[in-house]
């Protein structure tokens, strides 16, 4: 039943059927499925998008899909995995958001779903982040990196805001940060304190890997 | 079922205007009529005197009388079926279907040098493989892709390379003729079921040799279709203009029509225009020149008007690397075919001109083709892609469409996914080696060669096809040729 229930889950996933994965994750907690076995079913599932995706043989659109049907499954299982008193195995957890200004989202999603599909705990704040958020999330998550985006020059320097604001806050040596996105380099990223930079999503995961320490 | 090809959706591009096609329709007839063809061949000629032709056996010419052009053009099928080892490979030529088939070459080329050789049998092989593969591929043309190869005696080459053929894909081909091969060709066609068409091939101006009428006559006789083409040169063996080398080139096929007709009612056949200006430089075709897309487009017009189904040249590029300029002849030629209304065009494999081929060029080219392809699938308009609903439903930003399903739905079918191009960013272009689209197509012939398995003739055809090829060897040692 257990084996039915876990390859249901995964069908669903792979079919980037939301409703799908939404019910078997409840049949998983209804007939007592380890929630942190059905985590890893779909856990294999992501890395074979992320893993496709960086190959270049899955799309856009499939990475965006297989983000938001995880997503939708995962808060099912968390919650049980709380209830249980479990502890996720994770590669670390990432704060991640696109800078107050700025409303480019495709970037972010695709780091912040192949760092989901590697093995991290991620909590996206979205787009048009202000300071303040990502400070109140740094504070509520305790995460071992902060990730932030901005494709616009304009919105570029919103970063070195967060990261000054996190000095104030006495938070910045509590959290790794990095960052991305069209407008960013290496030589801005040394400009304004941030532990790391990488031009390419799949480059964003192993700086994430390499970050975390793990 | 029959191979799908593609579907022109559009009005073809035309740009004769009603009166420029009657002025080149009637200098045709007038051609034929008071100039007349040389057909070296008396049975033939025979049998034109026979259907209201004047022959002058002196001459060896005849002439054809309008009555007669009209009654053979009209005999001619305007769509037919053509079969293959694989049903589901059979073509269905005519009306608005484009089929894609690779350009053949004479030689290989050297991956590192660009400089041609002559292929060895196990490159002959394995170009068969990948044009079996490659999804954009639909048929294959006579001498490919290659015109034979090491260790293979002239006389050889064609039955050894139609065996090759029919050994290493299940795809639809055509061949050439060459001292009587055709008779092991149709052979082996007869011996697998299938059909194979053979080129009439005039030699211009207004000629056709014996050999080739000959091939006529047997195609006919076997019931096998048969494609009419002249390989002329503008400014050599026709006229400069691209509206004279037209009238010639029609003048010569239309013949060719009529005796098949003649030889065999309801005769199916393709005509193809294989017309190139001349290289004022060199004095060899000017592959890839405008004026081949010229000639093409008014050929595909003309060739409508009489109602049969029509091939355009080849899309030979002059540059003799896989460069920019290859890419823009080759782009440009089989585009313009394609929006012309031809039926079938050779595109995936040439380097320069007929001399070289090369599977790495083919993989390439199949992405070209896939291109044109989806262009001439068109537009679909109707409620579902007007997407009215879904965009009240995303409405302005925040809202977007990658997310949602109608976009993993469509974009697929919308856009041409290329297999080989570089389309990476920057960032990603430097991280995978700065590679270009020659670099992903070596590295795909790799793959397509460690996975890709044609399915094999089985074991009596195997034997058909070998006694065939001992029948042709056998005959041209008696004839001193071997």
């Amino acid at each position: 039943m257990s084996a039915e229930i876990l390859s249901n889950l995964k069908k669903a996933l792979r079919d980037y059927d939301q409703e799908g994965c939404i019910v078997w994750a409840q049949k998983a907690v209804a007939e007592g499925v380890d929630p942190l076995k059905a985590t890893e079913a779909l856990m294999e599932v992501m890395q074979e998008v992320g893993d496709g995706f960086t190959r270049g043989d899955f799309f856009l659109p499939d990475l965006i899909a297989a983000g938001s049907t995880m997503t939708a499954a995962t808060s099912i299982l968390n919650a049980e995995i709380k209830k249980r008193g479990l502890q996720r195995r994770s590669m670390g957890t990432v704060v991640i958001g696109t800078v107050f200004g700025d409303i480019h989202s495709i970037g972010k999603d695709m780091v912040g779903t192949l760092l989901a599909a590697a093995g991290f705990t991620v909590h996206d704040l979205g787009i048009d982040v202000k300071a303040e958020q990502f400070i109140t999330a740094v504070r509520q998550h305790q995460p071992d990196i902060l990730a932030m985006s901005a494709l616009l020059t304009t919105t570029a320097k919103e970063q070195k805001v967060v990261i000054e604001a996190l000095k104030k806050e006495g938070l910045r040596e509590k959290v790794k940060v990095m960052i991305g996105g069209g407008a960013i380099d290496q030589t801005f990223a040394n400009s304004i304190g941030a532990d790391g930079y990488a031009p390419t999503a799949p480059e964003g995961i192993v700086l994430a890997k390499s970050l975390s320490g793990k | 079922m029959a191979m799908k090809g593609f579907i022109r959706k559009f009005k073809p591009l035309e740009i004769l205007s009603e009166e420029q096609f009657q002025a080149i329709h009637k200098a045709t007839l007038d051609v034929l009529q008071n100039v007349g063809i040389r057909i070296e061949h008396k049975r033939a000629l025979q049998l034109l005197e026979k259907n209201d032709c004047q022959v002058d056996y002196t001459n060896m010419r005849a002439k054809f009388p309008p009555g007669l052009v009209e009654e053979c053009l009209q005999k001619c099928p305007s769509s037919f079926r053509v079969k293959a080892r694989d049903p589901q490979n059979d073509l269905i030529m005519g009306g608005n279907t484009i089929y894609f088939g690779p350009a053949p070459g004479k030689q290989t080329v050297n991956l590192d040098t660009w400089e041609p050789r002559e292929a060895t049998r196990k490159e002959a092989y394995e170009g068969l493989t990948i044009l079996d593969a490659l999804p954009n591929v639909h048929f294959l043309p006579s001498y490919t892709p290659y015109f034979g190869f090491e260790g293979l005696p002239p006389v050889m080459r064609i039955p050894e390379i139609c065996a090759a053929k029919l050994r290493n894909t299940t795809k639809w081909f055509f061949e050439g003729y060459s001292n009587d091969c055709e008779i092991f060709v149709i052979q082996m066609a007869q011996a697998l079921g299938i059909d194979i068409m053979e080129s009439v091939l005039a030699s211009p101006p207004l000629t056709f040799y014996g050999e080739t009428v000959e091939c006529a006559f047997r195609l006919a006789e076997a019931g096998m279709p048969g494609r009419v083409l002249p390989g002329a040169v503008c400014g050599a063996t026709a006229p400069a203009t691209i509206a004279g080398s037209t009238v010639t080139a029609n003048a010569e096929i239309i013949a060719g029509v009529v005796l098949l007709q003649l030889m065999r009612p309801g005769m199916r056949v393709e005509v193809k225009d294989f017309t190139f200006p001349q290289n004022m430089r060199t004095g060899s075709p000017a592959f890839a020149n405008i004026g081949v897309s010229l000639h093409g487009v008014l050929f595909a017009q003309i060739w409508r008007r009489y109602g049969i189904p029509s091939g355009m040249t080849t899309a030979y590029p002059s540059s003799k690397i896989p460069d920019f300029q290859c890419g823009y002849e080759k782009a440009i030629i089989a585009l313009m075919a394609a929006l012309s209304g031809v039926n079938l065009q050779l595109v995936q494999g040439a380097i320069h001109g007929e001399l070289t081929h090369h599977p790495v060029q083919a993989i390439i080219d199949d992405d070209l083709v896939g291109m044109i392809g989806r262009f001439l699938e068109g537009v679909e308009v109707n409620e579902e892609t007007l997407a009215l609903d879904l965009i009240a439903q995303v409405g302005p930003i925040p809202g977007e469409y990658l997310s949602k399903e109608h976009t993993r739905k469509w974009w697929r079918k919308e856009q041409f996914v290329p297999q080989v191009a570089d389309t990476w960013t920057y960032p990603e272009w430097i991280k995978r080696g700065k590679k270009s689209a020659v670099d992903y197509a070596k590295e795909k012939m790799d793959q397509i060669l460690a996975t890709h398995k044609p399915t094999p003739l089985t074991p009596n055809q195997e034997k058909d096809i070998e006694r065939i090829l001992e029948d042709a060897r056998t005959f041209y040692k008696e004839k001193g040729m071997l």
